[in-house]
């Protein structure tokens, strides 16, 4: 089974975000990971490798350091990593970008394609539903649970109160929920092994695309931080006094009683 | 039968690349899982972790070691370590062969969170950067400059942990009242990077190091007084490997110095039962053991008792080498075992000088339902508390 997973790696979940003279989000000196949702993913793709063979490719996005992040999934047990790393990944959309996925994507064999349902960062979903458009095959998101029967898929899916099960054919993407599996710690001698594992790394023109094709469809007008949290309020005097206080300061002052 | 498994050497040659330079050394005499606190403890952890079996799969090159709950066991108390007749730095391979993990990037689930705000915010305890020095707010703590002798450092712990304050409070209180003539940084540092070293991740302490030195410099910093052993043990033994040469002491040592100095004093009259429960950090690592006893029995009032296991064996109360953030089920935490050794001396109080040991023998305190009868105090609150008639 030829297996592709889609990852992003992205700003850690402690990360403090701050935006630099001309309103970007600065990423200097941010402690970067692998997407979590991106794990499950890649867990997925392993677990599907010992059951019915194959390979695991790791396919990715991004900067000079987004490799760290493929050697990542590498030692946890996957075979091989494509990143695609060009200055032009700096300006470009969720069309854009899944133009260019796609292009990567198609220069493998595949038979399923994993992502996570949403990168914690812009927490846009776009890309991996962009991907199968791309690809023209068929998309499931929001998978909690994966049985694979041949070139059948039963796929299930959290849908608001509940979930549904869906049966698609193979090729297709599936993007991961959490709860699908519980992402595996590799072993010493997987991350020795994954020094070796073979990572290619290419640029937008590598796959037959320029600039001129990819001119972005969305433009980011403006970024803004949360407006910071006002400082509580304590109330003095004992429990029956404060609790009144507090009663009336919520109806009076916060109007929310 | 367990499945027979390969030997490595190029696992062995990676573990010891990765700083475990003395794990050749070992014999495998044994001496250290005997003299392990997990020993004394029921429970899944003590069950697998066995820390001469390390050091044995790290040599073979054997697959094993790395599994969670054996790799993040050991509280890095230093028991073993002292006693080894091969003079083996357990400690240092322990972390080595973590870092063979964490460096790639993998760090238990629990764990990402503390590494994630250190690299955030410079502590591991989520707090904001900009609240580092917000406890010192009314205090009227000089800053350092050229004209102060000392820097005083603060652990993180004391500087976002409500309960923890109070021992930054405390030391700043009683280095006043001795005349002291030190100032803070506090706002512009950084953790100091011990236990994340210990955790594996050197990355994350070469950065720490790095930018604590170079305020240090910056600055004019030749003599530091921590207020926790954990970054009196960073400071001495491992800063000056990157440039930071100081001369560090724990607040302890200046106070029992100046005490005999007569420059401190306690007039307050404690009349409690006291004993003292080294922390590691202190003890064994810095070879501090008669500071604290000084002082404590300069209280007047007060009844010192030794506990069973003091001094260089001294038992430890978990909080190490990164497993004050280890869920433990109660009854497998070393905490608990030290808190009964001073329900038997009868104690009235159980103090001693670390915000980490502090943290882990509170918690035990209360689990075992003992605040009735044993406080647990930090030095530096039950001096304050006596420096007054």
């Amino acid at each position: 089974m030829n297996i592709i997973v889609c990852i992003k790696q992205t700003f850690d979940t402690e990360a403090k975000i701050v935006l630099d003279g001309n309103g970007k989000i600065d990423p200097n000196g941010v402690n970067l990971i692998i997407n979590p949702y991106d794990e499950y993913a890649i867990e997925e793709g392993i677990r599907l490798k010992e059951k019915f063979g194959g390979d695991v490719t790791i396919v990715t996005m991004g900067g000079p350091r987004a490799q760290e992040a493929v050697r990542t999934a590498l030692a946890m047990g996957a075979d091989k990593g494509v990143v695609v790393n060009d200055p032009i990944l700096e300006g470009t959309d969720e069309w854009a970008n899944a133009e260019i996925l796609a292009k990567a994507v198609a220069q493998l064999p595949y038979d399923i394609i994993l992502s996570g349902r949403i990168a914690i960062d812009d927490g846009a979903s776009q890309i991996s539903v962009r991907l199968a458009e791309a690809l023209n095959i068929p998309s499931v998101t929001s998978v909690l649970k994966l049985e694979v029967a041949g070139t059948q898929v039963t796929a299930t899916r959290e849908i608001d109160g509940g979930t549904e099960t869906i049966e698609v054919a193979l090729p297709a993407v599936f993007t991961a929920q959490k709860g699908l599996n519980e992402p595996r710690y590799p072993s010493v001698a997987g991350i020795m092994k994954a020094k070796k594992k073979p990572l290619k790394s290419m640029a937008v023109a590598d796959l037959g695309l320029a600039a001129g094709d990819l001119a972005s469809k969305m433009s980011v007008q403006k970024y803004t931080l949360p407006t910071a949290r006002q400082a509580g309020q304590k109330i003095p005097g004992d429990a029956p006094q404060a609790a009144k206080e507090l009663a009336r300061l919520l109806h009076e002052e916060a109007k929310v009683l | 039968m367990e499945e027979i498994k390969s030997v490595s050497l190029e696992m062995k040659d990676y573990i010891v690349s990765s700083g475990a330079e003395t794990l050749s050394w070992c014999m495998q005499c044994g001496l250290c899982t005997n003299l392990c606190p997990w020993r004394l403890v029921p429970g899944e952890v003590s069950e697998a972790f066995n820390i001469r079996k390390m050091q044995r799969l790290g040599q073979l090159g054997l697959e094993g070691f790395e599994d969670e709950e054996i790799l993040f066991a050991c509280a890095t108390c230093g028991m073993c370590q002292s006693n080894c007749p091969r003079k083996v730095e357990i400690i240092n391979n322990v972390r080595s062969m973590r870092n063979t993990t964490v460096g790639a990037g993998f760090l238990p689930a629990h764990l990402r969170p503390i590494a994630g705000s250190i690299h955030a915010n410079g502590n591991p305890w989520s707090g904001e950067k900009e609240k580092r020095a917000e406890w010192q707010e009314g205090l009227d703590i000089p800053a350092f400059s050229e004209d102060t002798e000392y820097l005083l450092y603060v652990c993180c712990t004391s500087c976002y942990d409500t309960r923890s304050k109070k021992i930054a409070k405390s030391i700043v209180s009683l280095l006043k009242e001795a005349g002291v003539s030190f100032g803070v940084l506090t706002a512009e540092e950084n953790c100091c990077g011990e236990t994340i070293r210990k955790l594996g991740d050197e990355e994350l302490f070469q950065k720490l190091a790095e930018s604590n030195i170079k305020l240090f410099n910056s600055k004019g910093v030749k003599k530091i007084i921590t207020t926790s052993p954990h970054c009196l043990y960073a400071f001495k033994k491992d800063y000056p490997d990157y440039g930071g040469e100081y001369e560090v002491v724990h607040y302890s040592e200046v106070l029992s110095k100046l005490m005999k100095e007569g420059k401190l004093t306690f007039k307050g009259e404690v009349g409690k039962k006291v004993t003292f429960h080294d922390p590691c950090y202190l003890g064994r690592h810095n070879e501090v053991y008669d500071a604290p006893r000084e002082l404590i029995q300069a209280i007047p009032g007060v009844e010192f008792v030794e506990l069973e296991r003091n001094k260089s064996k001294s038992l430890c109360c978990a909080g190490g080498g990164g497993r004050v953030w280890a869920e433990v089920p109660m009854g497998q935490r070393f905490g608990e075992l030290r808190i009964t050794d001073a329900v038997e001396k009868q104690a009235d109080v159980l103090v001693t000088a670390c915000p980490y040991c502090i943290l882990m023998l509170d918690d035990a305190c209360a689990g075992l339902e003992k605040n009735d009868v044993l406080e647990v105090m930090e030095m530096s609150e039950l001096l304050c508390s006596a420096s007054k008639p």
